[in-house]
């Protein structure tokens, strides 16, 4: 069997090239995906870390199912996110009315959800097992209620952005819900997965691999400036 | 202040690990909690200090029952202390911002303690890098600097140096004479116990023995 592999050859130097020569939809793409993965991550950590916090050190009824339900929800497929997002952005669903299917926002949205679990659920874990004992020496010391959430935030703050930057990433390579409520519209909602995904079914290699090399360095800036900052601490 | 304890029962599980029929620790003393291991000293104080709200009975603290406002007036210090990940300066600098202390009586009050405590060379090193014995000065240092009205202390100087436990020992009956603050320590050091305490209590099995 004779392997060509001339086209993949082919497919790395347009890409560089692309890059290179600052191709204006290739960035377009790129800023659009930053965009809204970063914007569902903050929104939805801004919810989850505090409510998290606040789960993991508090003695409630059904805890350990809760804890089972909230890590189930933690892999549910991004498929099934976007399906429900786009049931209530779609014109007859009770969100209809605002209009959002097939823009940024509704994308926004839809990562949002799919990573609010993940956030809710690392934080809850991590408070559960290392908050307590912030909790107590807070308490001790007279700090209330909202002292205390503060606290375990700045004392677990690396650990908390290992985790941001885990659901940023799951929010960043997820192709499915983006699908689904952006549509993959040119200059509109298409980001970096929904393109990679069209132009691989289309043959077009080249803007692919180099949306997926800015992927790979996005994740490589991202991991590096976290483990510096932990290393740090 | 007073604490008075009364009926007070503490179980896990089904077994009864606190059963006090009545005990008064008065204002203004410095009293001693020996007693062998598991007979509920550490219990008593985490009830007293409100980690533990799970018991039966009742402790009043100047004829009030303990709540929120109360816990606040009190202070507990472990055995092994957990510090914070900043700064030792920043450690004991906390219970005085939590209670929006003025920041240029919260600079005179953490430089005096650190400076009593003789701790000033671990002014800029991070609290979970201590060592256990500068861990624990630290510790009592960040507790003493907001004068609480109620001590408690659970063996706060085991493992330590003779010098250190020296400063220890001699900052906590200094807060006792010159803050009138009440102390409630828990110790296995005999000698310890009769340095410090006016009284002694000897808890057995859950039970107040003598």
């Amino acid at each position: 069997m004779v392997i060509d592999i001339d086209y993949i050859i082919e497919g790395f130097k347009e890409a560089i090239q692309l890059l290179i020569g600052f191709d204006r939809e290739i960035y377009g793409i790129v800023f659009l995906s930053l965009f809204v993965s970063t914007s569902a991550t903050i929104i939805s950590s801004l919810i989850c870390i505090p409510f998290g916090i606040h789960l993991g050190i508090k003695n409630f009824k059904g805890k350990k199912a809760f804890s089972r339900l909230l890590y189930t929800f933690m892999s549910i497929p991004s498929v099934v996110v976007g399906l429900v997002v786009a049931i209530m952005l779609s014109r007859r669903g009770p969100l209809g009315t605002f209009d959002l299917m097939y823009t940024p926002k509704a994308m926004i949205i839809a990562q949002a959800l799919l990573v609010t679990p993940l956030i809710l659920g690392l934080t809850y874990s991590l408070s559960k097992n290392r908050g307590k004992e912030i909790e107590k020496v807070g308490t001790t010391l007279g700090a209330n209620k909202f002292d205390i959430i503060i606290l375990i935030i700045k004392e677990l703050k690396v650990d908390l952005m290992v985790n941001v930057v885990t659901s940023f990433s799951r929010a960043i390579s997820e192709v499915g819900a983006v699908m689904i409520v952006g549509g993959n519209i040119k200059n509109r909602t298409r980001v970096m997965t929904t393109t990679i995904s069209m132009m691989n079914s289309m043959g077009d290699y080249s803007m692919a691999i180099a949306l997926g090399l800015v992927l790979l360095i996005i994740s490589f800036i991202i991991n590096s400036v976290i483990y510096s900052y932990s290393g740090e601490d | 202040m007073e604490i008075n304890i009364a009926g007070l029962k503490k179980y896990y599980s089904e077994k009864i690990i606190l059963d006090i029929n009545y005990l008064c620790i008065e204002k203004g003393t410095v009293t001693g909690l020996i007693g062998p291991n598991g007979s509920g000293k550490t219990t008593l104080l985490k009830i007293i200090s409100g980690l533990d709200k799970d018991f039966i009975g009742t402790i009043k603290y100047d004829s009030e029952l303990l709540n929120e406002d109360i816990y606040k007036k009190m202070t507990l210090v472990t055995q092994k202390p957990y510090l914070f990940r900043r700064k030792a300066y920043e450690n004991i600098e906390y219970p005085l911002k939590i209670r929006e202390t003025d920041k240029r009586i919260r600079k005179q009050k953490v430089e005096e303690i650190m400076k009593r405590f003789e701790i000033g060379d671990l002014r800029d090193k991070k609290g979970h890098l201590l060592s256990g014995g500068e861990s624990q000065k630290v510790s009592l240092a960040r507790a003493l600097v907001f004068e609480p009205e109620l001590l408690l202390l659970d063996e706060p100087t085991s493992n330590i140096d003779p010098e250190s436990m020296k400063i220890m020992e001699r900052e906590i009956l200094r807060f006792n004479k010159e803050i009138k603050g009440t102390v409630l320590i828990v110790t296995h050091n005999i000698e310890q116990a009769r340095r410090v305490c006016n009284n002694i209590i000897h808890l057995e099995c859950g039970k107040v023995v003598y």
